[in-house]
């Protein structure tokens, strides 16, 4: 990737942390997950790779741009998301989002794959990129605050 | 107030093949594709707000080009964030045009809510850097060059008149023919 356009949460801003220490990826803070899909989609357009870390919350912002421009152009862009609401997550009030994120990427025909440190996350990363790559269009990983541990 | 098609019309004249252009939905994407620009365009048909931070992340990977955006006052009014995003990201290499006619052209010329936003003072507020009001075609020949040399994010806003009986031409292009053409060299 050469490109990370970011809303934090708390797990996505551990992970942002690295990416920050990157030297090949730039690290893009966005005031909201809309612009970080275009921005992401513009990277990619321009030559590079642009990759989108949000949250399911700010997902759910996201059917818009993912059908009018990502889905409409076919723009490869590559997703992590933080699941949270889903059995693993010890916070309560999360739960009502994690019980619509997947029915919601299945209905917005977004393919995505729930990452898992027991199956290798760098593995699924690099297979999430393909995917989008491939497709021509989003792929989304969710991950859990335990995979970034 | 000018009209829009004058105004884009010496957009496309003082556009470079060092330039890429990035259209909003609507009247602009519509009448590109009957402009000679010198330029890759890569115009929306869709997707309102997503313009300027499409522009933003053409303009981070190619630093090396100057992006202009194109949006409208519709569209930029749902996300007015992105001018935090890219006053934060601080490109050298963005100019975003707001056009600014009160409507939402594009579904049937309903007016926007009726808040007299500043679009100049709010960007201005926000942090972009370089912001400047262009009322007509002369002083778009000499705010936009000035716009591109500042080497700053900037903002240029364009008042330009609302006229429902407008014979804007239908979009002429498909997504898929626009993507497949688009190139920055």
């Amino acid at each position: 990737m050469t490109l990370a356009a970011s809303v934090p949460d708390t797990w996505i801003g551990t992970l942002m942390r690295t990416v920050r220490e990157s030297k090949k990826i730039r690290a893009l803070d966005a005031a909201r997950e809309e612009e970080a899909v275009a921005i992401a989609c513009g990277a990619g357009l321009a030559g590079g790779r642009g990759a989108v870390l949000i949250q399911n919350a700010g997902l759910f912002n996201c059917g818009g741009v993912l059908a009018g421009l990502v889905q409409l152009y076919r723009i490869p862009c590559f997703f992590i998301v933080s699941y949270r609401g889903d059995g693993r997550d010890p916070v309560y009030y999360h739960a009502p989002k994690g019980r619509v994120t997947e029915p919601t990427l299945s209905a917005w025909r977004v393919p995505f794959a729930i990452a898992g440190r027991a199956a290798d996350v760098e593995g699924q990363v690099v297979r999430g990129v393909e995917a989008a790559v491939e497709s021509r269009g989003p792929f989304v990983l969710l991950i859990s605050g335990e995979d970034l541990a | 107030m000018t009209s829009r098609k004058p105004l884009l019309e010496a957009l496309a004249g003082l556009l470079t093949p060092d330039d890429v252009l990035v259209s909003c939905l609507g009247a602009n994407a519509r009448y590109l594709p009957h402009l000679t620009v010198p330029a890759p365009v890569f115009a929306l048909c869709d997707s309102m707000g997503a313009a300027i931070p499409l522009a933003l992340g053409m303009a981070l990977q190619r630093p090396d080009r100057h992006v202009v955006a194109l949006e409208g006052d519709g569209s930029l009014l749902m996300c007015p964030n992105v001018l935090a995003t890219v006053a934060a990201a601080r490109p050298s290499n963005l100019t975003a045009l707001l056009w600014v006619n009160g409507h939402y052209e594009s579904s049937g010329g309903q007016a926007l809510p009726s808040a007299p936003v500043d679009w100049v003072a709010l960007a201005k507020a926000i942090g972009i850097e370089h912001v400047a009001r262009v009322a007509d075609v002369a002083s778009l020949r000499v705010v936009f060059p000035g716009a591109r040399a500042a080497r700053k994010p900037a903002l240029l806003v364009l008042d330009v008149a609302f006229d429902p009986n407008e014979p804007i031409p239908p979009y002429s292009e498909r997504p898929d023919e626009i993507r497949a053409r688009f190139r920055i060299p």
